[in-house]
C-alpha cells in the first residue's frame, strides 16, 4: 500500500487539513500539512512534493501568492497543484489556467474524488 | 500496537533508574529498554510473566532465578487485552534476596502495581484519543462527501424543468457517496424518468434489475413503522420476511418515498451486496432529502403544467367567444393550433418552441376582434378600404398581446403568419427562411383550414381538394418542405380522418 509519493497539504481549516491527510496515508502517500502560504512554501521548498493541495483564503501567505512563487520553482522541480475553493470567479479561473500544473477543485469538495484524483495522475486507475 | 511516543520515555525512564521495561504482545517482545545482556538473563521469565499477564487480565509480579525482580500489567484496549507492560530490575543486594525469597513485598509490590497501571494508563490514553480522533476525521470525512453531495443535488434539482438525464447524473453522484451498488427509482405515473443504475461487477448478479427492483419494492410490507418517516430499511435481506427469496446472494436494501404533502410519485431504492457496510443515518437523511427535493420538483413541474394548460383553456375559451360572431371562421383557431402542433412533432420541435408555437398558433388571428362583421362575413368580393382592414390583424394582433411578457416570443408567429414564401406577403413582404419557421407553419395550417371552410361566397373544399390547392401553392404561398410534412401529420387528425381524409389515403 505505501508509495513513496509525498503530498503537500495547505489549508488554514484543520479539519479539512486531517482528512485530507488521513485519506491520503491510508492510501499509503506521505502526508506533510502547513497552515498557510508561508509555512507550505517552505515545506515545499525542502520536501520537494510530488502534489500540492492548497486552498486560496488564508493568513500570511495565500494560494495566489503562493501559487506565484511555487510556478517558479516547477521549472527545476516539477509538481502538481490543486487549489480547492469554494465556487470561482472568472478572474481566478484565468490565473490558476496561466500556471503550470496547476488545476483546480471545487469546494465542498469529496475528499474520494480528490484522492482518486491523485492515484489516476500516479497512473493508477479509478476505483 | 503503536508505541512511537513512549518508547523515547521509558527509554529515558530506565537510563536514570535500575528498572527496565519491555512491552509485550501475545507472543514477543514489542519494546525493550534493556541491554541485551540483562535480557538474556530474564526473557524466559518475562514470556512466563506476559502470558501469565495476558491469560488473567491482572497485574503480575515475579521472581528470577538469576536475582532479578519481575513486574507487570496488561495494556488494554476497552476490555480487549493487547499485551502488557513489565517492568524489571536486579534485587539489590543478596540480604534483600534471602528475605524475600516468596516476593517482593507486599507494599513494594502494591506501588510497581499503581507506578505501571499509571504509565499504561498514559498510553491507552495516548490510544483511545488516537482512536477517537480517527473516528472523528472518518466522520468529517463522510459529512464532506454529504455536503459536496448536497451542493450538487441542489444545483441540479432547483432548475424547474428536470430531465431524465440529469436524474441519472443524480443516481450516479449517490452511488459514488453510499456505498451501494444500485441505485434506481420507481416513478408510477412518470415512466419517463424511471432509472435504475448499477456498478459494473453488480450486473452479473442480477440478470433482471427492473424485475429485481420491482420485486423489492412490490415486498415492501404495508405496515412497517419506518414507512411513516417515508422509509423501507432491510439490513440483511435473510432475515427479513420476503426477502431472502429475491436474490441467492444476501443483500441489504433502503427505499425512501419520493413524496411531497400528501402526493406519492414513487420510490428512491438503493441496494447492497457488501453486508460488511450499514445504511449509516446520515444516508439515510441524505436519501430521504434528495427523495424530498424530487418530490418537490415533480410537484413543481405538475404544478407548471397545470397553470400552463389552465392559461391554455381560458384563452380557447376566449379566442371561441370572439369567433362565435363569424360563423364562416367558429373553431378555426383551435384547428389551425391543433395542425401547427401536428407539424411540430413531425418535425421534432423542442419543448420550448412547442410552447411558442402553441399560444402562436392559437392566437394568431387575435387581431381581428377590432374589424367589424359586416366585413368579416361579407358575401361578395372586398373594397380596396376593407382588405386594407383585414390585412391589418397580423399587427394588431400583436398590439393586444404586446404587454404579455410571457408571450413575447410567440408574437413573431402571429405577426408574420400571412408572409408569403415569395415575399408577396404582408405585413412585410418577407421572402423564404426570412419568415419566421413558426409562422410559416402556421401560414400552412391557416390557408388549409380556410379551404376546407365554408365562407360567405362559397362551400368548403374537401381534405383531398384542399391538399392538391396547398401542393400547388407550395413553392409561391407556402414553404415546400412544410407542405410535405404538413399532409403527413394531418393523417394523425381524426376529426378530419372522418371528415373524408380516407379518400386522400385510397
Amino acid at each position: 500500500m505505501r508509495n513513496n509519493k509525498k503530498v503537500v497539504i495547505i489549508d488554514d481549516e484543520a479539519h479539512i487539513r486531517r482528512v485530507i491527510e488521513i485519506k491520503l496515508k491510508k492510501h499509503g502517500y506521505q502526508v506533510m500539512t502547513a497552515k498557510n502560504g508561508k509555512e507550505g512554501l517552505n515545506l515545499i521548498k525542502t520536501q520537494k512534493p510530488d502534489v500540492v493541495i492548497s486552498d486560496i483564503m488564508m493568513p500570511e501567505m495565500d494560494g495566489k501568492a503562493l501559487c506565484e512563487e511555487t510556478n517558479v520553482l516547477k521549472k527545476d522541480q516539477p509538481f502538481l497543484t490543486i487549489i480547492m475553493t469554494c465556487r470561482i470567479s472568472a478572474d481566478e479561473e484565468s490565473w490558476i489556467s496561466n500556471m503550470q500544473d496547476t488545476l483546480f477543485m471545487e469546494k465542498p469538495f469529496s475528499p474520494n474524488k480528490l484522492v482518486e484524483y491523485i492515484n489516476h495522475y500516479f497512473g493508477g486507475s479509478y476505483d | 500496537m503503536k508505541l512511537s511516543p513512549f518508547t523515547k520515555f521509558l527509554l529515558s525512564l530506565s537510563q536514570i533508574s535500575r528498572w527496565n521495561y519491555e512491552v509485550w504482545d501475545a507472543g514477543k517482545t514489542v519494546f525493550s529498554s534493556g541491554s541485551k545482556r540483562s535480557k538474556i538473563h530474564v526473557s524466559e521469565d518475562m514470556r512466563k510473566l506476559s502470558t501469565k499477564i495476558i491469560s488473567n487480565g491482572i497485574f503480575q509480579h515475579a521472581l528470577s532465578q538469576k536475582n532479578y525482580e519481575l513486574y507487570g500489567i496488561p495494556i488494554k484496549n476497552g476490555e480487549k487485552v493487547l499485551g502488557s507492560l513489565l517492568a524489571y530490575a536486579p534485587i539489590r543486594s543478596k540480604a534483600s534476596r534471602a528475605k524475600d525469597i516468596y516476593g517482593p513485598k507486599r507494599g513494594h509490590a502494591r506501588q510497581m502495581e499503581k507506578f505501571l497501571a499509571s504509565l499504561v494508563g498514559l498510553i491507552e490514553d495516548k490510544w483511545s484519543s488516537e482512536q477517537e480522533v480517527e473516528e472523528i476525521t472518518e466522520e468529517l470525512t463522510q459529512n464532506l462527501e454529504d455536503i459536496n453531495l448536497y451542493s450538487n443535488v441542489t444545483t441540479r434539482i432547483k432548475t424547474l424543468r428536470f430531465s431524465s438525464t440529469m436524474l441519472k447524473d443524480l443516481a450516479e453522484q449517490l452511488l459514488g457517496a453510499i456505498h451501494s451498488e444500485m441505485v434506481f427509482t420507481k416513478l408510477p405515473d412518470r415512466l419517463e424518468y424511471d432509472m435504475l443504475l448499477n456498478k459494473k461487477d453488480v450486473g452479473e448478479k442480477i440478470s433482471h434489475p427492473n424485475a429485481f427492483s420491482d420485486a423489492l419494492i412490490n415486498a415492501i410490507p404495508k405496515k412497517t413503522s419506518s414507512l411513516k418517516e417515508n422509509y423501507f430499511l432491510v439490513t440483511d435481506s435473510r432475515m427479513m420476511p420476503g426477502y431472502a427469496a429475491l436474490h441467492s446472494e444476501t443483500f441489504r436494501f433502503l427505499a425512501v418515498r419520493i413524496q411531497h404533502k400528501d402526493i406519492f410519485y414513487g420510490w428512491l431504492g438503493l441496494v447492497s451486496f457488501n453486508l460488511k457496510e450499514i445504511f449509516r443515518r446520515s444516508e439515510l437523511k441524505l436519501m430521504s432529502t434528495v427523495a424530498e427535493q424530487l418530490a418537490l420538483v415533480f410537484a413543481n413541474t405538475d404544478m407548471y403544467a397545470d397553470l400552463e394548460s389552465f392559461a391554455i383553456n381560458v384563452v380557447k375559451s376566449f379566442v371561441q367567444a370572439i369567433e362565435t360572431k363569424d360563423k364562416y371562421t367558429r373553431g378555426h383557431s383551435e384547428r389551425v393550433n391543433r395542425y401547427a402542433m401536428l407539424v411540430a412533432a413531425r418535425l421534432n420541435l423542442n419543448e420550448k418552441e412547442r410552447r411558442i408555437l402553441n399560444w402562436a398558433s392559437l392566437l394568431h388571428d387575435v387581431g381581428k376582434i377590432g374589424i367589424p362583421e359586416t366585413i368579416l362575413n361579407k358575401p361578395g368580393s372586398l373594397t380596396d378600404e376593407e382588405y386594407s382592414i383585414i390585412k391589418a390583424h397580423p399587427e394588431k394582433g400583436c398590439n393586444i398581446l404586446k404587454p404579455l411578457e410571457q408571450l413575447s416570443s410567440s408574437l413573431p408567429g402571429i405577426l408574420h403568419h400571412h408572409e408569403r414564401y415569395d415575399g408577396q406577403g404582408y405585413p412585410h413582404g418577407l421572402r423564404g427562411e426570412d419568415i419566421p419557421l413558426l409562422a410559416r407553419i402556421i401560414a400552412v395550417a391557416d390557408t388549409f383550414d380556410a379551404i376546407t371552410s365554408d365562407r360567405a361566397y362559397r362551400p368548403g373544399k374537401t381534405v383531398k381538394e384542399a391538399i392538391e390547392i396547398i401542393e400547388k401553392v407550395a413553392g409561391s404561398q407556402l414553404t415546400p418542405d412544410l407542405v410535405e410534412v404538413f399532409k403527413e401529420a394531418i393523417k394523425e387528425d381524426t376529426s378530419l380522418a372522418q371528415k373524408g381524409l380516407q379518400v386522400l389515403a385510397a
